[in-house]
């Protein structure tokens, strides 16, 4: 029997073992490639005019992509080498040597991971089409877009690949060459034996394991973490909760269980013999593994979290800043006309064009002034510090067709999104005390409003809308430099929003956008761009992390084989031991699954102030449950082939 | 052959008839058991031997309903078990049978408790019924203080008196142990052994034992020798001293054959 004999049939053998990370590989490459086909396409780049942004992103894809693929190979590979140990040292056995075993395993990886290649590139070509459209479709794209082969990605994928076998074929070289015979015999059964846990030692870490994670979710959500050191503190918290899940897997779970059996005084039942007894045995030498799975599903769940949130709420963050159509405003730098005279062309051109609009002048003070109040948020420095702030009449915001509320007299909303992610409902009311020319006033600031209700002097984006008397007796006082005029149009039927951001282009002035779907377009390919990375990212991290834990129960099922034969014999009933077996998969997927759901949550929770006006609770949610449902396969997949095992055993 | 005449009197538990079991497939199969006829009365200490691939294991394993036979039938407790149903046959192990094998097959993240209390887990035992059996058993095999612990805490023979406690605690009608002894020194072998045959005088229960060793099968009442998958003799010990019985064994295994030390 030749080498290539022998590769073959091993190879047909461990099929079993290798199609989930044949399937996962090929993922990886196809995905890889496509990232790097889009990155290189010079078509699609200018025909969507992206390019900057695009190029820049897909590029930080295929190096996560890439790093996430060699964690994840190597783990696989280590794990079955572990797994074939007993195969390796009887290949030794009958008089293969050393070498011989290395280059068996090395062709077999190559052929493993050239089939992959082959199959993912090809897989790539397919469906790069699918995947431009479905960019093309984020990003707001409508028009046509023809995509090539890229040589260039072809290359870059086969090159990164290479690399990747050489790395694991390297390792494999190592494992073989430091091994003994003796080792290799009983690698498979190295597990430690079951021990009794000392009650009050575990009682403790298991606490403090808790007592970490909950103290680092309350420090990155208290006031304490927005300060000058938040690098630090973030890493901080990074430590607190990650060791504190490791404790938890170390030793919390074992403590809990150990108090659950201890309570069972023997009494354990067939599925508690199968899921509680298993799982303290094994917890320890899977606490590390199954922290950096809980870190990297947190870190997933999080960045889907907040990418798909981002992408969500584009409109209504874009709305918050421009509240209005289009506004014609004086203060622009470089504005070839007065805004009335400007808005008065861009009426023309909208009725020439047939657009229904509706438009308002709107003038505002410029004041200036101070804050005071008690519960003022610390960050922002408000406190005694003079200020610039934009006065508003809120008749005539309500006649622009702004939906703001009419305030009291002496009273006044504030509007500012630049700084509504600090203001809290405890920070009002607070006084403003504000001058324009002689006269003075002493307003009561009751609440925040949404958003945003004119832009104005680029850098003052604070905006007070008091009632019609205050403005106006201000507005007497006020020299004429502070008095500013801006002009709104809201167009009756959005639809004609296209059309006009085309006529509205000409009066733009510089880059100052006082244009919605201008800058709508801007955000919502941005932001398509992310989650169409972010979403293929969260899947490759997805399929890698489910196919480890996916690696490592088949491992333990093989050890536990002779338990299910044994149970079998004594009269177990298959759909019986398959009862405590689901139980265990509940633990083994659910447990970090849950852990990384909790602190993904804790992790959107401390962002969410980059979402100025939008309750993202609905996005990260869907977003988490797309995560779940995919995860969950993996953990049919593994029952599945417990389900196999069990049938088999007797 | 010596007739005892006490067991003529009491149920049968197991009767098999004309029992064949093939490997392998139709056009090559090989016949392990070539019709064996089998008869075990309630409170009987059976002992079955033979050479290596007489078919000792076979028999018990189909007996035992873990393996199907080719033909024939089996009774057990005068149920047809040969006619049952997969899902029938395991409720029956877990209801009537009891199983001791040569490694023990403990579950290792158990307890002794624990594993010895597994099969009552499904039985319809109620815990505090459950917990009488344990104490009650363990007690007789003197494994009670162990009970909090792992098996890898504990030595081969008590591990052995683990799982005949396990095979005792559902009360069986019938226990089957294929090479008890196999794996445990000759003063472990010879205390477990002292065990059973007490537990099979005292609680009267039903024992089938496969084993190739002499010294084992004295402890019987009965033993019964296999050759090429036929029966070939029987011997009954009536009321003789375990020696006397001993010296009997070792006879038809002189005239068995050769290989009296069977490699396992």
């Amino acid at each position: 029997m030749t080498l290539a004999d022998l590769v073959l049939r091993s190879m047909r053998k461990n099929l079993k073992h290798y199609y989930l990370y044949f399937f996962a590989l090929i993922f990886g490459v196809t995905l890889f490639f496509i990232f790097s086909t889009l990155q290189h396409d010079h078509a699609v780049m200018e025909e969507t005019a992206l390019s900057a942004k695009m190029a820049s992103g897909f590029q930080a894809a295929t190096v996560l992509l890439f790093a996430i693929l060699l964690i994840f190979v190597t783990y696989a590979n280590d794990l079955f080498l572990k797994r074939r140990s007993r195969e390796i040292g009887l290949y030794q056995l009958v008089g293969l040597t050393k070498a011989g075993v290395t280059r068996l395993l090395i062709i077999e990886n190559a052929l493993l991971g050239a089939g992959a290649l082959v199959i993912g590139i090809g897989a790539g070509l397919l469906v790069s089409r699918l995947f431009l459209l479905l960019l093309m479709k984020l990003v707001g794209y409508s028009g046509f877009v023809n995509l090539t082969f890229s040589p260039q990605a072809f290359v870059e994928t086969v090159v990164v690949f290479a690399v990747l076998i050489v790395i694991t074929s390297f390792r494999m070289f190592w494992k073989v060459r430091k091994s003994n015979l003796i080792d290799l015999f009983n690698d498979e059964r190295k597990d430690e034996h079951p021990k009794h846990p000392k009650p009050l030692r575990s009682g403790f870490l298991g606490l403090l394991g808790l007592a970490m994670i909950i103290t680092g979710y309350w420090f990155a959500n208290s006031s304490y973490m927005l300060n000058m050191f938040l690098m630090l503190n973030m890493l901080l918290v990074l430590a607190l909760v990650i060791t504190g899940t490791y404790l938890v897997f170390r030793v919390t779970i074992g403590w809990f269980l150990t108090l659950i059996r201890r309570r069972k005084n023997g009494h354990i039942g067939l599925p508690g013999a199968l899921s509680i007894a298993p799982l303290m045995h094994r917890m320890k030498a899977n606490a590390k593994s199954l922290t950096v799975i809980t870190t990297l599903s947190a870190m997933t769940l999080a960045m889907i979290g907040f990418a798909y949130s981002l992408y969500y709420s584009t409109e209504q963050e874009t709305r918050a800043v421009i509240p209005h159509d289009f506004m014609f405003d004086e203060m622009e730098q470089g504005a070839a006309l007065p805004p009335e005279e400007a808005a008065e062309q861009f009426s023309a051109e909208l009725d020439k064009a047939g657009i229904g609009y509706e438009s308002a002048p709107l003038t505002y003070i410029t004041t200036v002034g101070s804050f005071s109040g008690d519960n003022l948020p610390d960050i922002l420095g408000l406190e005694g510090r003079t200020l610039e702030a934009l006065l508003f009449d809120a008749g005539q915001l309500r006649a622009s067709g702004l939906d703001v509320r009419e305030p009291q007299k002496g009273e006044a909303v504030l509007h500012d999104s630049s700084i509504s992610w600090v203001m809290k409902d405890s920070s009002f009311p607070f006084t403003a005390t504000l001058a324009a020319g002689e006269e003075k006033a002493e307003l009561n600031v009751e609440q925040l409003g949404e958003g945003d209700v004119a832009s104005g002097w680029p850098g003052v984006l604070t905006q007070l809308v008091v009632d019609g008397d205050t403005y106006s007796r201000l507005a007497a006082a006020a020299p004429p430099e502070a008095l500013h005029t801006v002009v709104a149009f809201n167009l009756t039927d959005k639809d004609d929003l296209k059309e006009a951001s085309e006529l509205f282009r000409q009066f733009e002035p510089g880059d100052f956008k006082a244009d919605y779907f201008a800058s709508y377009e801007d955000a919502i390919a941005s932001n398509g761009i992310i989650i169409f990375i972010t979403g293929f990212l969260g899947l490759a991290f997805l399929v890698s992390t489910g196919s480890i834990l996916y690696f490592k129960q088949m491992g333990e099922a093989e050890q536990e084989k002779r338990s299910y034969t044994t149970l079998r014999q004594l009269g177990f009933k298959t759909g019986e031991i398959m009862k405590g077996i689901r139980r265990k998969q509940t633990f083994v997927f659910g447990i970090p699954l849950l852990i990384g759901i909790a602190h993904s949550i804790f992790a959107i929770k401390s962002v969410s102030i980059f979402f100025m006006t939008t309750d993202i609770k609905l996005p990260v949610a869907i977003a988490m449950t797309a995560y779940a449902l995919i995860y969950l396969v993996f953990a049919f997949l593994t029952i599945g082939y417990y389900r196999k095992m069990v049938r088999a055993a007797l | 052959m010596v007739t005892d005449t006490n067991q003529i009197q009491a149920r049968t538990v197991l009767q098999a008839h004309q029992v064949r079991k093939s490997f392998g497939s139709k056009l090559n199969s090989t016949e392990v058991l070539k019709g064996i006829n089998l008869q075990v009365r309630e409170g009987e200490f059976v002992g079955i031997m033979g050479p290596s691939g007489a078919g000792k294991t076979t028999l018990l394993n189909v007996l035992a309903t873990i393996d199907r036979p080719t033909s024939g039938t089996i009774m057990i407790d005068g149920q047809e078990t040969s006619k049952m149903k997969d899902a029938q046959l395991s409720t029956f192990r877990r209801d009537k049978l009891g199983f001791i094998f040569q490694d023990y097959n403990l579950l290792d993240t158990l307890t002794v408790k624990e594993n010895i209390l597994l099969p009552a887990s499904l039985g319809g035992l109620s815990k505090k019924a459950a917990e009488e059996q344990f104490n009650d058993i363990a007690g007789i095999l003197g494994i009670k203080e162990h009970g909090h612990k792992y098996p890898h805490e504990i030595s081969g023979g008590q591990k052995q008196r683990t799982s005949a406690a396990r095979a005792l605690v559902n009360q069986p009608s019938m226990v089957f142990a294929d090479e008890p002894t196999g794996a445990l020194d000759s003063k472990s072998a010879a205390a477990l052994l002292g065990t059973l045959e007490d537990v099979n005088k005292s609680r009267g229960v039903t024992i089938m034992m496969v084993t190739h060793d002499a010294v084992a099968s004295s402890y019987c009442n009965r033993v019964i020798f296999l050759k090429d998958g036929a029966m070939y003799s029987e011997l009954y010990r009536g009321d003789k001293q375990r020696q006397a019985f001993f010296q009997d064994i070792l006879n038809v295994q002189a005239v068995l054959g050769g290989d009296r030390v069977d490699a396992r």
